[in-house]
């Protein structure tokens, strides 16, 4: 054996063990039964040596493990450069912090260009709780809600700017179930409501147990087009002291928009509109959700919170609370305002929408408090979470979502797993029925070839995904390519009436140029895929990149060192080939 | 094992007949296409939303259809997929959630609100919300011209010039087909069938590149014979190794094809078909480019240096 022919067989060799070697652990992880992970759960010292044998296997993608890949937009309207930038981080900060404190393994949140954040949770057993979790922004304030005598004027106000603007189409109108012509004809006074304190709590929600008298009127599409704000609303006291004000829930979309309009909040001037977080059932089929007048300024918000927990409602059975307490300045501010305003209305609001408005019966001093609704234990805790995670600097909007449940990650292995074995045992059987004992080579090279790939994958912590799956099975039929090419060359030497060696050596020598430039052509393909690739792609392009890069290996180095060794002793014997 | 024993078929005689043929093929997908106002993009351009939703026990399709009518959704659709009790509901997003802005979330709450009874899992969702839509559908076209200038310059480089534009009218073809065959049986295109596509490029270029790789040797040997014949010759010296190659990439890409699970239909569909029109192209379509070319300049010689 020539000095060139060792080293390469040496090699070949090394590169082959070291490939085994790095699969080791994904071997070990494939053979970890779902009994022992079950057991890990209790058991951490057994959870430790499993997660250390996970990370070290190879990493599948969330389409084959189950889990849900976001990008989230974040709202930098109106921000420099540097407050954008501040935003972003800020941002990526605090949801990280939800998540962490949501209890999901190996979660990633990573900026993606100035704007953007990328959330990835894999193995996530419940996809429509995170997404709450992280698009909230969860801004907790307290407001003053105004006197109800200056309700009447805050709704003439904005009748007057959209009187001007387009003429609501009729189609709207039939929707209105029941206009108020009383809107305008609502006294102050007669709105004050009964102060009714019958909480012993100064917290305690008040009475929602409405009267039965409903003084809701039928449409009046005439009393819409003079009044576009207030027409579409009712006036109904009695359900909430805090205000008689309620929209129908089919107007809420409208009524938030106009209340979302510039020129509300600057011609209303230190107050503003605020509607409730749900509607209350009047019967017959009548959502109304109360709309509050509250001050513009906060006299408290979320970042003055030092704990929130949650539990049940004592005064409503099923129905769960959250309570938080203040740190000392914000104590001490609340315990003021508070003594300040006896008999007034003071508004929780979480994210513009009003939890409860109830009624100051005494100066609170304790700097703590509860927010109440119809929450169910779940809700509550979550919103517990996410007060104390803190609140988003600004809006996060869910620009994309790819969410896999585990079931299906569970199938796309199986299937892809199945189909790459059927595929390559289809190549490996006519690789052997059409060149024989060369044949032999060719397969030798097609499993090492993917042995090497896998070992690259784990050891780069590169990710296999389903169409990652694809690519390697692809591979695998433009790996038989390189062979095919050598082997076809040596079968025209030998026709030539050359020597087995002499057939071998100018067989390899004229398909390595040609392999090259058929490779490269692929490659330049794989690579824009890598570069332009997003989520899915980029799982095929890695996959089928490594897989050209390896197979060229295979085929010009590996194949070569075998069949020079094979054939090193025979002279004019006959190749099987 | 042999196929072809120094086969002698002649292919670039048979240009004519393969160019009419091909351009029927690249004009009736171009008519599909526009039948079907373009290509049928899917919600990673558009935007929009895919829910792949298992219910038990299974309704009919109509039964989905009705349960979601009269809440507001437009343009929603609703089709099998896999099995009996499998779906996959597409919709654009439309802000149906004003508060959320999760129509999706919503869209799967009024499912289950009017399939009472019904037991109903998530198995994927994707949600493209409109501007990432436009931006990944400007990458994919940016892509997809980056990948074949990148090759024509390598293959100027390898080769010369003319070779890669007729590569590159071969690639152009193979793409054009199965995108009239897309349109054809309404497929959508989503980002993973344009990786299909640039695999297609990449998988036909390969088997153009050999061909033309031997035309080159080939060039050198024969300087006697016709640019005709050497040309006809390389595709013949190729003809085994081009059909054995296109065999075992088509074994495994109709496998993936046919046990691959409904996600990667689709995709698995368009390499099984680029493999075919590939192969096609590069005996029938990308070498007879030279020599029509060639023959239309009748500059023989002058031609046959420069290609060496």
């Amino acid at each position: 054996m020539n000095r060139s022919l060792q080293i390469r067989a040496g090699l070949t060799v090394v590169i082959l063990l070291l490939s085994l070697w790095g699969l080791l652990p994904t071997f070990k992880a494939l053979s970890i039964s779902s009994a022992e992970r079950e057991a890990a759960k209790t058991d951490h010292v057994l959870a430790a040596k499993i997660a250390d044998i996970d990370a070290k296997a190879i990493r599948r993608g969330l389409d084959l493990k189950g889990g849900m890949y976001l990008v989230l937009e974040v709202d930098q309207e109106g921000m420099n450069p540097s407050e954008a930038e501040d935003a972003l981080a800020r941002t990526k900060e605090i949801i990280y912090n939800r998540i962490d404190k949501f209890g999901v393994s190996e979660p990633e949140v990573t900026t993606f260009g100035s704007s953007r954040i990328v959330v990835k949770l894999p193995g996530l057993q419940d996809p429509e709780r995170a997404k709450n979790l992280l698009g909230k922004t969860a801004k907790l304030e307290f407001r003053m809600v105004r006197p109800a005598t200056e309700v009447q004027a805050a709704l003439e106000k904005l009748d007057q700017i959209f009187l001007g603007d387009a003429p609501v189409e009729t189609a709207v109108e039939d929707t209105v179930g029941s206009t108020a012509t009383e809107a305008d004809t609502a006294e102050p006074e007669g709105t004050e409501v009964a102060a009714a304190d019958t909480a012993a709590n100064p917290f305690g929600e008040l009475d929602d147990a409405f009267a039965d008298e409903t003084d809701l009127q039928p449409t009046n599409a005439e009393f819409l087009k003079t009044h576009p704000f207030s027409g579409l609303l009712v006036v109904q006291s009695g359900a909430r002291p805090a205000t008689p004000l309620f929209v129908p829930e089919e107007n809420v979309a409208r009524v938030q928009a106009m209340l979302d309009d510039e020129r509300t909040a600057a011609r209303l001037r230190g107050s503003e509109f605020q509607m409730d977080m749900e509607p209350i059932n009047f019967g017959q089929g009548q959502m109304l959700r109360p709309l509050y007048l509250v001050e513009s300024k906060a006299i408290l918000s979320g970042d003055q919170l030092t704990d929130a927990t949650s539990s049940s409602n004592p005064e409503r059975p099923g129905q769960w609370q959250v309570n938080f307490s203040l740190n000392s300045r914000g104590a001490r501010q609340f315990a003021k305002v508070t003594g300040e305003n006896v008999g007034r209305f003071l508004a929780i609001s979480l994210d513009g929408r009003i939890s409860s408005a109830p009624v100051i019966q005494g100066k609170i001093p304790s700097g703590s408090g509860s927010i109440s609704g119809s929450f169910t234990n779940a809700e509550a805790s979550d919103l517990a979470l996410l007060l104390r995670a803190g609140a988003l600097p600004t809006d996060v909007y869910i620009a994309e979502e790819r969410t896999v449940g585990p079931s299906l990650g569970a199938d796309s292995i199986h299937k892809g797993v199945s189909a790459a074995l059927y595929g390559s045992l289809m190549v490996i059987v006519f690789m052997l029925l059409y060149y024989r004992k060369s044949g032999v080579i060719t397969v030798i090279a097609l499993i090492s070839n993917i042995i090497i790939l896998m070992a690259v994958l784990a050891q780069f912590d590169l990710v296999l995904t389903l169409p990652g799956i694809a690519g390697i099975i692809l591979t695998v039929g433009m790996a038989v390519d390189a062979n095919v090419l050598i082997n076809e060359r040596i079968r025209e030497e030998l026709r030539k009436e050359k020597t087995i060696r002499a057939s071998v050596q100018s067989g390899y020598a004229n398909a390595t140029r040609t392999i090259v430039d058929a490779n490269v052509t692929t490659l330049i393909a794989g690579v824009i895929l890598l570069w332009f690739g997003t989520g899915p792609i980029k799982g095929f392009a890695v996959t089928l990149s490594i897989g050209i890069l390896t197979s060229m290996f295979t085929a010009l180095v590996m194949t070569r060192v075998l069949m020079e060794w094979t054939t090193r002793n025979q002279g004019r014997q006959k190749l099987s080939i | 094992m042999e196929f072809f024993k120094d086969p002698k078929i002649n292919f670039v005689g048979k240009m004519k007949i393969a160019f009419s043929l091909s351009a029927t093929l690249v004009i009736v997908s171009a008519v599909l296409m526009l039948i079907h106002g373009g290509p049928r993009l899917g919600i990673d351009f558009t935007g929009g939303s895919v829910l792949q939703v298992k219910i038990d026990p299974a309704p009919q399709v109509q039964d989905i259809r009705s349960a979601l009518e009269g809440r507001g959704y437009e343009g929603v659709q609703v089709t099998d997929f896999g099995s009996a009790d499998e779906f996959l509901i597409t919709f654009p997003l439309s802000g149906v959630d004003t508060e959320t802005g999760d129509d999706a979330q919503h869209l799967l709450n009024d499912l289950r609100e009017g399939l009472p009874g019904a037991t109903i899992e998530l198995r994927r969702e994707e949600s493209v919300g409109p501007k990432i839509g436009g931006e990944l559908r400007t990458a994919a076209g940016n892509s997809i011209v980056a990948a074949l200038g990148l090759i024509v310059l390598y293959i100027t480089f390898r080769f010369v010039f003319r070779y890669g534009i007729a590569a590159i009218m071969a690639l152009v073809h193979d793409v054009t087909l199965t995108l009239g065959v897309f349109s054809l049986l309404n497929f959508e295109i989503s980002l993973s069938i344009i990786a299909a596509f640039l695999t297609i490029i990449g998988y036909s270029l390969n088997d153009t590149i050999v061909v033309f790789d031997r035309i080159r040797e080939n060039m050198k040997l024969r300087r006697k014979e016709s640019y005709r014949n050497v040309i006809n010759r390389s595709i013949n010296e190729c003809l085994s190794r081009t059909l054995l190659t296109s065999l075992t990439t088509f074994f495994v890409a109709a496998t993936l094809y046919v046990m691959g699970g409904p996600v990667i239909h689709d995709f698995a569909f368009a390499l099984t078909f680029g493999v075919l029109v590939g192969t096609y192209s590069s005996i029938f379509i990308a070498s007879p480019i030279l020599v029509w070319w060639n023959e239309r300049q009748k500059v023989d010689k002058k031609r046959r240096a420069l290609d060496m």
